[in-house]
This record gives C-alpha cells, sequence and structure tokens, in this order.
C-alpha cells in the first residue's frame, strides 16, 4: 500500500486540514488501529477512522472545530450504539481517535514532512512507518526499512523505543499500537466506483450524508444520489442484471435497504461485514417475516476470498465475485 | 438491562407507526448530516388537531425508537402543544437521558415534527 491521503489534497484549496488517526480501540473495532481521516476546512472528507456511522460524525464535528482554533485533542469516544451493538448491528466499546490541525502547504508542518519522507522512502521501493507522539508538542519520527529516520519525537529514547518496533511492524504488515504508518484508510465504495468504471460498469452511489456523497470523492461515478437511501434504492428499483453492493458498515441503510430488495430481482446483493454480523442482520429480518430463502440471498461476507483487507482491496474481491457470478461460475 | 435500553430496542424492533400516511396533509424531512441518520414525519391535521401522525427513516436504532414514541405520543395533541414539546419530554417517553454523543439522534424525530407542524403546504398525491 502505498496510498497517503494528505496527497489527495489540494494546498490550495485546503490551507488547513485536521487529520484524525485512530490510536486506540476496546472492544471490537472495525477499523485497524492508525486508520486515518482528513477534515478539510472547505468541507472534504478522506478516508475514515471507522466505517462511518456515528463515531465518526463526532471526529468530523470536532474537526471542524479545530480547524478553526489549531492545535491537537484526543478523542475519546463510546461507541454507545449500545442497543443496536446488543443485538450485533454494530461495533462496541470505546475508542481514542487524535485529530491534529495540520497545514498542507507548509513543509516544515510535521506532518507534511514526515509524509515527504514516507514518499520519498516508497519511491525508493521501501516501506516505511510513521511514528507520532500523542502528547506534547507536535513531532513524528519516519524510519524506513533500511533504518533510515526522518524528524524526531523529541526524545532520543523515543526514537529509538519507535526504531526497535520497526522489524515487527515491516513484517506483519499491521499498524503497531500507538505507532501509526502512512497507511490511510481507503474508502470501498470509492475504490468500487473506480474500478467498476474500468470494468465498463455503470455505478450509482447512494448515501444519506452530504459531505460523504460528494463528486470529488467519487470522479468514475456515473451517478451520486443524496437522500433517504432506502428511498433512493426503491426508485432505482435494480433488476437482475444489477448489483446492489452495501458498504455503509451501517445498519440504519442496510436494514432499510434490504427490507427493499430482499423481494426485489436484483441480481446481486452484497453487504459488507463478517459472518457474525450477517447473521444478525439475517435474525432482526427474520423477526420482520422475511424467509429463510429470501434472507440467503445477502452476500456476506461479500466478494471472493482473495486475502486482502485494504478498502481497494476488498472492492477488488467483491467486483471480482461480481464478475464471476456475470460469467457463470459457481462462487 | 436498563429501562431506557429496553424501551430504545422495543421501538426498534418493532416501532410503531413506521409506514407512509397517505393522506398526510403536513410532513417535513429531517436528517443529522454527518452521522447520516434521515427520517420523514408525515401527519394528518385536522382542526388544529394532529389525528394521525407516521414516519419513515433510514436511522440508527435509538432514532427509531424516538420516532416511534413520538408518532404515538403526539396523536390527539394540538399542533400548538406539538410545537412546545421538548428535548425532556422525549427523553421521558424513553425512559432516560441518551449517551452525550447521541442526543441529536433522539431529537431529530422531534425537531422534523416541529417543522412538519408549522407545513401546511403538503399535496396530497
Amino acid at each position: 500500500m502505498s496510498e497517503i491521503l494528505l496527497e489527495s489534497l489540494d494546498p490550495s484549496d485546503e490551507s488547513r486540514v485536521v487529520q484524525a488517526t485512530l490510536v486506540s480501540a476496546t472492544g471490537s473495532s472495525s477499523k485497524k488501529i492508525g486508520a486515518k481521516m482528513l477534515v478539510g476546512a472547505s468541507g472534504k472528507l478522506l478516508g475514515g477512522v471507522t466505517i462511518g456511522g456515528c463515531v465518526d460524525a463526532q471526529v468530523i464535528e470536532a474537526g471542524d472545530a479545530l480547524i478553526t482554533s489549531g492545535g491537537r485533542q484526543m478523542l475519546d469516544i463510546s461507541l454507545d450504539d449500545d442497543e443496536a451493538w446488543e443485538i450485533g448491528l454494530t461495533c462496541g466499546g470505546t475508542v481514542e481517535v487524535l485529530i491534529e490541525c495540520i497545514a498542507p502547504s507548509d513543509a516544515n508542518d510535521p506532518a507534511v514532512s514526515s509524509y515527504a519522507a514516507v514518499r520519498n522512502a516508497l519511491d525508493g521501493d521501501r516501506a516505511a512507518v510513521v511514528a507520532t507522539a500523542l502528547e506534547g508538542s507536535r513531532t513524528s519520527l519516519v524510519i524506513d526499512e533500511d533504518g533510515i529516520r526522518t524528524g524526531t519525537l523529541g526524545d532520543p529514547v523515543a526514537d529509538d523505543a519507535a526504531a526497535s518496533m520497526l522489524p515487527e511492524v515491516l513484517r506483519t504488515g499491521s499498524r503497531a499500537e500507538r505507532l501509526p504508518t502512512a497507511n490511510g484508510a481507503g474508502q470501498i465504495a470509492m475504490s468500487l466506483t473506480r474500478f467498476a468504471h474500468e470494468l465498463d460498469m455503470r455505478t450509482v452511489v447512494v448515501d444519506g450524508r452530504e459531505r460523504y456523497a460528494t463528486r470529488d470523492r467519487f470522479p468514475d461515478a456515473d451517478e451520486i444520489r443524496l437522500g433517504m437511501p432506502s428511498e433512493i434504492v426503491a426508485e432505482l428499483a435494480p433488476g437482475k442484471r444489477n448489483a446492489v453492493i452495501l458498504v455503509a458498515h451501517d445498519y440504519k441503510y442496510e436494514l432499510p435497504v434490504l427490507r427493499n430488495l430482499l423481494r426485489s430481482t436484483v441480481g446481486y446483493l452484497g453487504m459488507l461485514g463478517s459472518k457474525k454480523r450477517g447473521a444478525a442482520v439475517r435474525d432482526l429480518l427474520r423477526e420482520e417475516g422475511f424467509s429463510d430463502d429470501e434472507l440467503s440471498r445477502i452476500r456476506t461476507p461479500i466478494g471472493l476470498d482473495i486475502g486482502g483487507k485494504s478498502s481497494p482491496e476488498v472492492a477488488l474481491s467483491i467486483l471480482a465475485e461480481i464478475v464471476a457470478i456475470r460469467s457463470g461460475k459457481r462462487v | 438491562m436498563t429501562a431506557y435500553r429496553a424501551v430504545v430496542l422495543e421501538h426498534f424492533r418493532r416501532p410503531r407507526n413506521r409506514s407512509l400516511l397517505p393522506d398526510a396533509n403536513r410532513a417535513a424531512d429531517g436528517a443529522n448530516p454527518l452521522c447520516g441518520d434521515r427520517i420523514r414525519i408525515q401527519l394528518r391535521v385536522e382542526s388544529d388537531r394532529i389525528v394521525e401522525a407516521r414516519f419513515t427513516a433510514d436511522a440508527c436504532a435509538l432514532c427509531i425508537a424516538s420516532a416511534s414514541l413520538l408518532t404515538d405520543g403526539v396523536r390527539g395533541m394540538t399542533t400548538r402543544d406539538a410545537t412546545e414539546l421538548d428535548a425532556r419530554w422525549i427523553t421521558g417517553l424513553l425512559g432516560g437521558d441518551p449517551p452525550a454523543g447521541r442526543v441529536k439522534c433522539a431529537t431529530l424525530p422531534l425537531d422534523t415534527l416541529r417543522r412538519a407542524v408549522r407545513d401546511n403546504s403538503v399535496e396530497v398525491p
């Protein structure tokens, strides 16, 4: 992975952005530690620290405020949709999210300079990690796989401690706790529309959140519809040659859309989520009178098992499954 | 399980009044733009009294439960009384205060209802 979210912003459009980083999570979290989201002064959003929902909404609200005031702040957020958690529809626990105001056009900004170092390493075909101090002033240290260091955490002991974690982080490809990598959180729907465009598939993006369903984020989508997703999907009336892919990972959209589609002729109906979460959704819809045959149409976990975890990889697996089904393969 | 959570779960799993109201003469849409809750409240008002209230929503459990309780609670009320309802009234129906970060989820139906009461421009199809 070589995606750096900050590179997706035009500094001339965004004098200041807030970078949010998922620092810790208790209970179940839908994203890995180190997941990032950018909140631009223009309202632009990139990435996510959870897969949508009320937590990202709270981060965006806090980010909007921080753009004005500057500085950094640690948010301690409860994934407090307890009722939904109780019936298995959502994640539970708490998350810590570090939000920092950064100036994309300032090469001396610690975040900007660290990402420049990461880009340099990636261009040289070397992996790199970014260590960020969570307290005190904003400092960061980049270490590439050859051990070359750029920047400092402000304390040689801390720098050495971060460097000592490098082999494990690089070996597992995962983010060590409190040592976020430079990987940006891609977004599945964005990747889906990009890849689908290449495959000559027409895509319609549907969402209820105006800062998400934007042309900026979905340049390759054929249509972007903002409103109540269940109503929009009912109006679109997808048929047997159409696929509906639920990637919001939010039951508030999934349940109403599924109610509209389970008795339709839609050709492919997939929903992002684990087997456990899929079972919880089916249980709830079964209580409402949907039959096992109808519920078996929901493909979850979604996509072919190609082993990828990142959002573009998940998007690839979903489209691969759709292509396979379209081609008459048994999947 | 707390009384609050039991009420929310019950009304989320078996919401009252969740359907379109064909003969509505007042309606409003509401949204929490960041978290994505979306709701439509439809009312039938006769002689300044709410005789029927329904809702549709793509929203979280708390918002659905709040809308379910709200639409039950305002039936029979005068429009003036309905516009004077406040957040305390809805949290009373819910049996407790929502977590701090989710107050907007609980109050979205009420805010939408207030606008629906003021709207008499709905053209019934």
